[in-house]
């Protein structure tokens, strides 16, 4: 008798809800967690992540740590009252001293301080003037053309020999520095921004902006620069490594930082001229070191985090 | 039915042209196109692609430039160059709904901010809550839900989409919309949906249409009078069933003989029509825009104007009997 | 059309995609016989499948798709089984080619059109130098190429829309396959460039003989070219017959909806019937019908179970509850029982005795 019931029950109307159909979410999709989600699937990315993540928060707790020794001090042996000078690596220090008696180790740390400082500061300074010159020049078409004329001549002259001109009229400090390569380094982003954006300007959602009256400004930070996170990402990644190779090379020729303030270019300037003789190599090879490390990490992770962010990636 | 007399014209467009800087040159896109809307109707444009006719609706909302001619909204000239307050008065008034759900929405903002984009442009935005209901009430309005303000497009369908598109261009109250091929790229079930929006909306919110559109059967159930063009050139316009009835134009039978047809046995009875250019001959004269019929115009010389109008008589002659 | 065997025969495929995690059922156990000569279309919408079915077939699956369940057989082979590269080249491009929808895409814009089709000279048909130079020039003008000669050397840009999906077609011919696919071959293109498309398809299928499969949304196209029609909807068939029971005598109620749906058959003035909703996400289990969520006839056991095959007829066959014996009797809408009178009267505008493909005057 139920099964009959039952089965009249089945073949009758369904209650029909119109709105039922509408609610399907169509996918959970997530920006920002496909990124990560991509990211964390490279291991040699979240490895140095971890790497560089150990370097930069030990640069900043080292000197809050005991028993750490002041970078610019001159150590004198109290026995006999001469300088530390190239003590190799040991117990008392652990990098061991340079030629003037001052500890490497801490040294290393101070130095790897200052150059991030300018690397990262640099950086954030490139990113914005990169940002809005490319996108002024990308978007805005009356521009363009005076635009292109100014980037192509700042383009042409050599970084090198407007880096050197600028240390050599403003004296060598951490400020002309910054200023040095932040009027030079910011071309490369400026490029690529203008390109990416010159593609998705004319795209239908952008000309919908328009006709709604969106003005310039908005349309660039909310229409644009979202999908430029991929390619100023990997820019700035890059542009800190490649402003701590530009200090190297100020340093080498000696338009550097003073020697007082220790940097990465310091001390591998520093090592660089004790070079020859092998008991004292470690002087050159652990500034080296750290600085290679830093440089591959921002290297590797700017391409991860670059890729990671590319929606095509997100599978 | 209004007569002609007392329809008042929300738009005009006397020979406008839009050329296009290309490689080794210019090209015209569209050629001297002339054309009124009347206030209520739906309007459409039908042509193949590079007809010119995303051109003509581009320039209207001013995104391209038109070369030369004029395109008056109620009376005023809004090509070239207009005063901000002008040119504030047509952003609200004329607005535009796109071809592709897919690329006309932001994909990394959020409905909210979609819908209401417009709406920060005019100052009326200022107080969150009323932006809100407005929001919750363009929503509504294309049979979506307002929880969906707090969700992105990739989360809807297309669809769904194109009615987020719609509702974004509904909640600054315009006058005239220009739809660009509204549902090219939508499936064919959810086609229906969105012409059922569509022409409802026009009922409920008093508006004009300019349906640009490729498919004339489709454009059939929506359109008071269409206009044909082809190549940068207006060759048809009439009023819609009158257009289908007589087609005068040799392109305009063809494009309607090329239509598949969702019938067996009448598509494969038909015979396609071809056309080609070849079939004009205007070396003694070349052809204007001609009045075949009260409302009905066609592109041709005297000659060919001559053998429309005594197809139209023969034609009638026939009904009458 | 000649019936016997079956020249492919899906048996309930089950086709998956992992999808940033998640598994995705894009085919939910769909079957299939394809016969020799017909010209058997496709119809679904996005998310029905349609594209992915096919696929399937020549191993053009996304590199996180698989085939889970189920059989192709093809030649005396299930070739579902294949898992490599080497034995896919075996049928794909050799016995059955594909056709795409985007010419731009399917083409390489670096090389000639002619070096493009003598590549697949060369591979399937064992020519070389001057001899493949000539079969690549004949296919050129057997789709309709004029001066093929010359063409031959021009490169993909300078070949409009329509004539790139001609040479598209002649590649697809170079290896003289058994089977055609043509997947949305003229969405792209214009509707009088289509038409042409269309019928340089029939008459290549009646000279070389091949099967040919239309996938397409476009029930004009469906109307124009297929002996069979079969609709697809959230991964699987809902119905399947002759293109004449389809259109008019259709069971499904999605094929009605579908069909009364178009705008071809709307009267001023009065909306569309339309479906609401949107087509079920295919991550989830599907229990049921799939359809019953936008079904205002839906019965209670269409959420419950999914319906088996019914038949209509021998050629006939749809998968709905409706069609049970239990079921209550449903009229189909208004609309398609119209729907043969409807398009002799709208087409013709006036007059319906006369052919509805006639029209005034001369034609030049």
């Amino acid at each position: 008798m139920t099964a009959v019931k039952d089965e009249a029950a089945l073949f009758a109307f369904a209650e029909f809800d119109p709105s039922a159909g509408e609610r399907v979410g169509y996918s959970n999709y997530s920006y920002w967690r496909s990124t990560f989600r991509v990211f964390l699937k490279n291991k040699t990315a979240v490895f140095l992540l971890i790497v560089l993540g150990s370097i930069l928060t030990f640069t900043f707790i080292q000197p809050l740590l005991p028993g750490q020794m002041n970078p610019t001090k001159i150590y004198t042996d109290p026995s006999t009252g001469m300088q530390f000078r190239n003590v190799s690596p040991g117990a008392r220090f652990w990098f061991g001293t340079n030629s003037i008696g001052q500890d490497l180790w801490s040294r290393i740390w101070s130095g790897t301080r200052t150059s991030l400082a300018i690397g990262i500061l640099v950086g954030l300074v490139e990113m914005f003037i990169g940002i809005t010159y490319g996108a002024l020049w990308g978007y805005v078409r009356s521009l363009d053309r005076a635009l292109t004329e100014v980037f192509n001549v700042l383009d042409n002259v050599p970084t090198t020999i407007i880096l050197m001109l600028l240390a050599y009229i403003m004296r060598p400090s951490f400020k002309t520095m910054v200023i040095a390569m932040c009027l030079t380094g910011w071309l490369g982003l400026a490029r690529f921004v203008r390109n990416q954006i010159v593609i998705i300007r004319d795209r239908e959602y952008n000309l919908a902006s328009r006709c709604l009256g969106t003005p310039t400004r908005r349309i660039i930070l909310k229409n644009l620069l979202p999908y430029l996170v991929s390619v100023i990402m990997l820019q700035t990644a890059l542009a800190i490594p490649s402003t701590i190779g530009w200090e190297v090379f100020l340093t080498y020729i000696g338009l550097g930082l003073p020697v007082n303030i220790p940097s990465l270019g310091n001390l591998v300037n520093e090592g660089r001229l004790i070079m020859m003789s092998p008991e004292l190599r470690y002087q050159l090879i652990f500034p080296t070191v750290v600085l290679s490390i830093i440089t591959i990490s921002f290297y590797v992770l700017g391409n991860a985090f670059s890729d990671a962010s590319d929606p095509r990636n997100h599978v | 039915m209004n007569t002609a007399a007392d329809r008042e014209k929300l738009l005009e467009i006397r020979n406008l042209s839009v050329d296009f800087k290309v490689k080794g040159g210019v090209f015209t896109a569209v050629k001297g196109v002339s054309f009124d809307i009347y206030k209520g109707e739906t309007f459409g444009l039908v042509g193949e692609s590079g007809s010119g006719k995303t051109t003509i609706g581009r320039a209207i909302m001013r995104i391209n430039d038109a070369s030369s001619g004029q395109i008056f909204f109620k009376g005023r000239q809004i090509n070239g160059r207009i005063t901000r307050e002008l040119d504030r008065v047509i952003m609200q008034s004329i607005q535009m709904i796109f071809q592709d759900p897919m690329a006309s929405l932001n994909e990394r903002a959020k409905v909210d901010y979609i819908v209401s984009e417009g709406l920060y442009n005019i100052g009326k935005a200022k107080n969150e809550e009323e932006r809100r209901a407005s929001v919750q009430k363009a929503l509504l309005e294309v049979g979506l839900l307002p929880e969906f303000a707090s969700r992105f497009p990739h989360e809807f369908s297309g669809g769904q989409r194109q009615r987020i598109g719609i509702a974004r261009s509904l909640i600054m109250g315009p006058e005239l919309v220009v739809a660009d091929e509204p549902i090219s790229a939508l499936d064919v079930s959810i086609r229906a949906q969105v012409l059922n929006l569509l022409a409802e909306l026009q009922r409920s919110m008093g508006l004009t249409y300019l349906f640009i559109a490729h498919d004339l059967s489709v454009v059939r159930f929506i359109t008071d009078r269409i206009a044909v063009i082809n190549k940068g050139e207006i060759v048809e316009l009439a009023e819609t069933e009158e257009l289908f009835a007589r087609p005068l134009h040799p392109y305009t039978r063809a494009l309607l003989s090329a239509i598949p047809v969702p019938d067996p046995i009448m598509q494969r009875s038909k015979k396609l029509i071809r056309y080609d250019r070849g079939c004009h001959d205007y070396s003694v004269q070349g052809p204007t825009w001609r009045e075949a019929k009260p409302g009905h115009f066609v592109l041709a010389n005297d000659e060919e104007l001559g053998r429309y109008r005594a197809a139209l008589q023969a034609d009638a002659a026939l009904s009458e009997s | 059309m000649n019936r016997g065997n079956p020249i492919l025969s899906a048996g309930n495929l089950v086709v998956k995609f992992d999808l940033r995690g998640r598994i995705l059922t894009a085919i939910r156990g769909a079957s299939l016989d394809l016969y020799e000569g017909e010209t058997l279309a496709i119809v679904g919408e996005s998310g029905s499948g349609k594209s992915v079915f096919t696929k399937s077939f020549i191993g053009m699956l996304d590199t996180n798709g698989w085939i889970d369940s189920g059989s192709i057989i093809f030649e005396g082979e299930d070739i579902a089984k294949y898992h490599t590269e080497e034995q896919w080249l075996r049928v794909r491009g050799k016995k059955i080619s594909m056709v795409f929808q985007d010419p731009m895409t399917a083409l390489s814009p670096l090389r000639s059109v002619g070096k493009q089709i003598e590549e697949t000279v060369v591979l399937h048909q064992g020519l070389s130098g001057k001899h493949a130079e000539y079969a690549a020039i004949e296919l050129l003008e057997r789709v309709g190429i004029s001066d093929p000669a010359a063409r031959y050397r021009q490169y993909p840009h300078e070949f409009s829309g329509g004539m790139r999906q001609r040479v598209v077609i002649a590649i697809a011919m170079a290896c003289k396959p058994r089977i055609l696919i043509c997947d949305e071959p003229t969405t792209a293109l214009d509707v009088t460039i289509q038409a042409q498309i269309l019928s340089l398809i029939k008459a290549l299928q009646r000279d070389f003989n091949f099967t040919t499969i239309y996938i397409t949304h476009d029930l004009g196209v469906v109307a124009d070219v297929a002996d069979r029609v079969t609709v697809m909807y959230a991964g699987t068939i809902v119905e399947r017959g002759t293109a004449e029971e389809v259109f008019y005598d259709p069971r499904h109620p999605y094929t009605w909806a579908l069909l009364s749906s178009l705008p071809q058959l709307g009267v001023k003035g009065r909306p569309l019937y339309s479906i609401s909703g949107t087509p079920p996400n295919l991550f989830n289990d599907i229990v049921g019908d799939a359809f019953a969520p936008r079904n205002p006839r839906a019965l209670t056991i269409d959420f419950v179970e999914r319906p088996p095959e019914f038949k209509v007829s021998e050629t006939h066959f749809a998968s709905t509850w409706l069609l049970d014996p239990r079921a209550p009797r449903v009229e189909p809408p208004a609309a398609i029982r119209s729907l043969r009178e409807k398009y002799a009267s709208s087409l013709a505008g006036h007059g319906t005795s006369r052919d509805a493909g006639k029209s005034k005057g001369s034609e030049s």
